[in-house]
């Protein structure tokens, strides 16, 4: 818990519970689509994917 | 496919799992099994059929609900830094092996709490394998055409489910010790992640772009004919956000406490470092999983008749286009997602089940008494049958009751009983009142909710009586109806479940641990596992009481062999330092045995075992808490100890660094006043050998005029090296001022090559500045340019050739600086004494050839000059014939640094 990059991993966890519920998740529900995925999916993958990238680059930084 | 066909594939690719189990367990000691790969695609355990099949029904009937299942473990990746490196930790000082275990040792080696951890997850464990099995047999007869049978012996599902038990009992049970890694089961494990996953992506990809021409195709198609596909496409199905917020809690609880991610992530890990991998690589791989799903559903809805089950979408698609590989395809990817789900859920069960209950409340006098053979052959056989029954148990649940359920809802009860672990696996990590007896009875409370609320439904089935159980109530009475309790009617079944339970089991948990206080037994292990970072693996235990070395030694002779009880204590008496001839035990002693029985018996039997060859003394909780609180104090005043050696140890290296430069600049003086006393005595010698002969007289006149030459041109020269020497010395130390100001470099340049004219005429050399650029403007002390300018030229002449010499002077310009270059046709610098021109009075090898020519002094002044100046000179290495010198200077004042 001491260590600078735990924490912001705990903090990118938080973040992302918050968006992916409601209501931020509403503002994502509109009747289009983006590459065939409708934007509520692509808002969801899209998230998921810089999810990926962040916690990749945390972890290359902070490497022990 | 003709289903015989299909079962000798099934029986050939079993048999490609067990050459790979094989051959892996072989070679574990080679380093492509230390690498993080396995063990990261092991995790992929997570997505059985379930996901593989599951997810598209879902998504083909009520929309984006599937996706919640894998946002609660990719919301969990990032916290595997701070909470599963903890729980490996662990895991690893204790020789931990399952969830039962690891909260049975929390809470003070309870026996009847690990006997509940086991209970709960085999309730929630069979069905769930039950419900990989009805995927087989489903996939199964869709894929030959053929309606599967009921009776036992004519359905292929069993002979599977025999084959799967076979292997996990050979493979699963190698070591007695359950806590060890399983080389062979894992790369199995991990080689059906990457099967299962690919041919989806296949399947995938030829929906997409073979059945429909791309996405875009799919969604305008699905758009236009779906008459719910606002739902579908999320716009309105995640309608109860809190339903939404549940059931990612719930996954994300699962994705810790169910038995087999606890295998996979906990039991299996080999380095802690591993997890770093798995933090990315596993969110990756549950995307890769989800992205073509709502393709699938679609697509199956576009093409497929209604009465078809949209669970089995991806293998129907191709079947009714006629593409029988790639529907084949699709089945093994379903077969190895069921096959290393169950694999890894009946291991860990079975450990369970052994370690937590078998062992602890049947078979435990009858071991004491038995020797070390027998004792391994009957661990290993209690888990052997425990594999068999569990399978088989679950293949009976199958026949017997799943047919009417759905992938979906088997899954997310067996999530929901699993969630009734977490508050005390989660709190009891971090809290350390959290009580034995608190965890038992919030589980209980937990428990019965869910057996309420969900299974006595099921069970009641869709009788007369299970239907107004359901709809009006136990009685009628509406305030207590299952799945709407108290009224509450917003939260769809399973969460409306999860919530009660939760609630109630939280509550039972925080009451009863802050009512009351826990032994000091518990409060010893909570400090361990809350603090574990402070405690090495026995360090940490209180214990206090009587208990005689030979006693343990015959205890673990008993379970472990003569030979490896030896080893062990060999271990334990070398990094502890006790003497071997010590006849009593202490805590330490009785910490390591615990540790040594817990990997083959589970906690609960080690402690038992243990106390009945030692007598404990009463011991208060509020020593307990003296003793752990002084640990903690000598651990912090060692470590900053500890910090402060290293500082010192830092402070130290630096000094040294310091001193080892004084003593090289040291030497370097020496060497330069050697060089310099050198070069002095030179002139001085001659000029007194001269004076010497003058003295003696009778020489003739012309020949007396020479020698006082020879004199006046050698005190010229000691001039001219002591003036150089005080020069340098002054640049060097900073004592000297230049006069800067901005100045005409032509102009400059024009007086040099006006001075030194005469000197290169009469060499023959030709001296040329040119282009004589007169704008150009540059800031610099003009008496010292003019000095390194004369330098550099005479340089020239001292090594040009006495036909065709030429020097030539340019001057260039960029944004911030003025170059000049000198250059010439002579003998150039020899290429090993490049690096050393510019030092003060560097020696070069050939002496002889050099020292009459140079003073050595030149260059180390012109640097000097241009480091005053910011500027710098440097050698063209690649000019050749010849030398060529370069400096630069700023255009500009620069402040700051004059």
């Amino acid at each position: 818990m001491k260590k600078r990059h735990q924490q912001k991993l705990i903090f990118l966890s938080l973040v992302m519970v918050f968006l992916w519920n409601m209501p931020l998740l509403s503002l994502a529900q509109l009747p289009d689509q983006l590459f065939g995925f409708p934007v509520f999916y692509a808002y969801v993958f899209l998230v998921w994917a810089i999810l990926i990238m962040v916690v990749f680059g945390i972890l290359k930084k902070h490497h022990e | 496919m003709n289903s015989l066909m299909l079962i000798s594939l099934m029986i050939l690719y079993l048999g490609g799992l067990f050459a790979l189990a094989y051959y892996s367990e072989r070679n574990k000691h080679r380093p492509f099994f230390s690498k993080p790969w396995i063990y990261v695609l092991s995790l992929g355990v997570y997505c059985s059929a379930w996901t593989y099949y599951g997810s598209v029904g879902i998504a083909a009937q009520s929309g984006p609900s599937f996706l919640t299942i894998y946002l609660g473990p990719v919301i969990a990746m990032p916290l595997w830094l701070s909470v599963m490196r903890k729980v490996v930790q662990i895991s690893k000082q204790h020789k931990i092996s399952g969830i039962a275990d690891f909260i049975s040792m929390r809470y003070g080696n309870s026996r009847r709490l690990g006997a509940l951890v086991t209970l709960c997850c085999l309730t929630a464990g069979v069905p769930y394998i039950a419900l990989q099995l009805k995927a087989i047999s489903e996939s199964f007869s869709l894929l030959s055409g053929e309606v599967s049978t009921t009776s036992v012996v004519g359905d292929s599902t069993f002979y599977i489910a025999l084959i799967i038990a076979v292997f996990i009992a050979f493979f699963g049970t190698q070591q007695t010790d359950a806590s060890e890694a399983k080389v062979g089961i894992m790369s199995t494990v991990a080689a059906e992640s990457v099967l299962k996953l690919v041919f989806f992506l296949v399947v995938g990809c030829y929906v997409c772009f073979g059945l429909f021409d791309g996405t875009q195709d799919l969604y305008n198609k699905a758009a236009q004919a779906l008459p719910d596909f606002a739902g579908l496409s999320g716009a309105e199905g995640v309608g109860g956000g809190l339903n939404w917020l549940l059931t990612i809690a719930l996954s994300f609880s699962a994705f810790f406490l169910l038995p087999r991610q606890f295998q996979v992530s906990v039991v299996e890990n080999q380095k802690p470092k591993h997890l770093r991998t798995a933090m990315w690589f596993l969110p990756l791989y549950l995307l890769l999983f989800n992205g073509f799903v709502i393709f699938i559903a679609w697509g199956g809805r576009l093409l497929l008749p209604e009465s078809q089950n949209s669970d089995y979408y991806s293998l129907l698609l191709p079947l009714s286009e006629g593409q029988t590989f790639l529907a084949s395809l699709v089945f093994f990817g379903g077969l190895s997602a069921v096959i290393s789900m169950i694999v890894v859920s009946t291991l860990a069960l079975s450990n369970m089940l052994s370690n937590n209950l078998v062992i602890p409340y049947g078979f435990l006098d009858l071991m004491k008494e038995s020797d070390p053979q027998r004792n391994a052959k009957r661990v290993k056989n209690i888990r052997r049958f425990s594999m068999f029954l569990l399978i088989i148990g679950a293949y009976f649940f199958y026949t017997g009751f799943s047919t009417r359920l759905s992938l979906y809802s088997i899954g997310l009860v067996s999530f929901v009983l699993i969630a009734q672990l977490a508050p005390s696996f989660f709190l009891g990590l971090y809290w350390n009142r959290g009580s034995s007896q608190a965890g038992y009875y919030g589980i209980i409370a937990g428990l019965t909710f869910v057996f309420y609320s969900l299974i006595l439904p099921i069970i009641l089935g869709e009788s007369e009586l299970g239907y107004s159980f359901v709809e009006q109530g136990p009685l009628g009475i509406a305030a207590l109806k299952p799945h709407e309790f108290l009224g509450l009617s917003s939260l769809g079944v399973e969460t409306h479940a999860l919530f009660w339970s939760l609630l109630l089991n939280t509550t039972f948990f925080v009451y009863l641990s802050l009512n009351r206080k826990g032994n000091y037994r518990e409060r010893n292990y909570a400090e361990l596992f809350i603090n574990s970072e402070n405690y090495s693996q026995v360090g940490g235990f209180v214990w206090k009481g009587e208990a005689y070395v030979s006693d343990i030694k015959d205890l673990l002779v008993r379970f472990l062999g003569d030979s490896q009880t030896d080893r062990a204590l060999d271990l334990f008496y070398r990094k502890y330092k006790v003497s071997p001839s010590e006849e009593r035990a202490d805590a330490r002693l009785i910490a390591f045995s615990e540790k040594l029985l817990t990997g083959s018996l589970g906690a609960a039997s080690a402690r038992i075992l243990l106390s009945s060859v030692s007598k404990e003394a009463p011991i208060s909780l509020v020593e307990v808490l003296e003793i752990l609180e002084d640990n903690k104090e000598t651990k912090a005043t060692n470590r900053l100890l500890q910090a402060k050696s290293r500082e010192l140890e830092q402070m130290a290296e630096q000094l040294q660094e310091i001193n080892h430069e004084l003593l090289d600049q040291d030497k370097l003086k020496d060497e330069f006043l050697d060089t310099v006393a050198h070069e002095l005595k030179t002139p001085v010698t001659s000029i007194q050998a001269g004076i010497e002969l003058l003295l003696d007289g009778g020489m003739p006149s012309d020949l007396q005029e020479k020698f006082m030459r020879n004199i006046e041109k050698d005190s010229d020269r000691l001039s001219r090296l002591i003036h150089n020497i005080l020069d340098l010395e002054k640049l060097a130390s900073g004592r000297a001022e230049l006069v800067l100001e901005s100045d005409n470099l032509g102009n400059t340049i024009g007086k040099v090559v006006q001075s030194m004219k005469h000197l290169a005429d009469k060499q023959g050399v030709e001296l040329k500045a040119n282009p004589e650029k007169s704008s150009i403007v540059a800031v610099y002390d003009e008496d010292r340019i003019i000095q390194v300018m004369t330098n550099l030229i005479s340089n020239s002449l001292k090594f040009i050739g006495e036909e065709h010499g030429k020097i030539e002077i340019e001057i260039e310009e960029n944004a911030k600086e003025v170059l000049v270059i000198v250059s010439d046709n002579g003998r150039g610098v020899p290429a090993e004494d490049q690096d050393y021109i510019f030092e003060k009075f560097y020696q070069s090898k050939n002496q002889n050839t050099r020292k009459p020519i140079g003073s050595g002094f030149g260059l180390a002044i012109c640097k000097k000059i241009l480091e005053g100046h910011q500027g710098n000179i440097w050698l063209d290495r690649s000019h050749s014939p010849g030398a060529r010198f370069l400096f630069s200077l700023p255009k500009e004042v620069q402040h700051g640094k004059e």
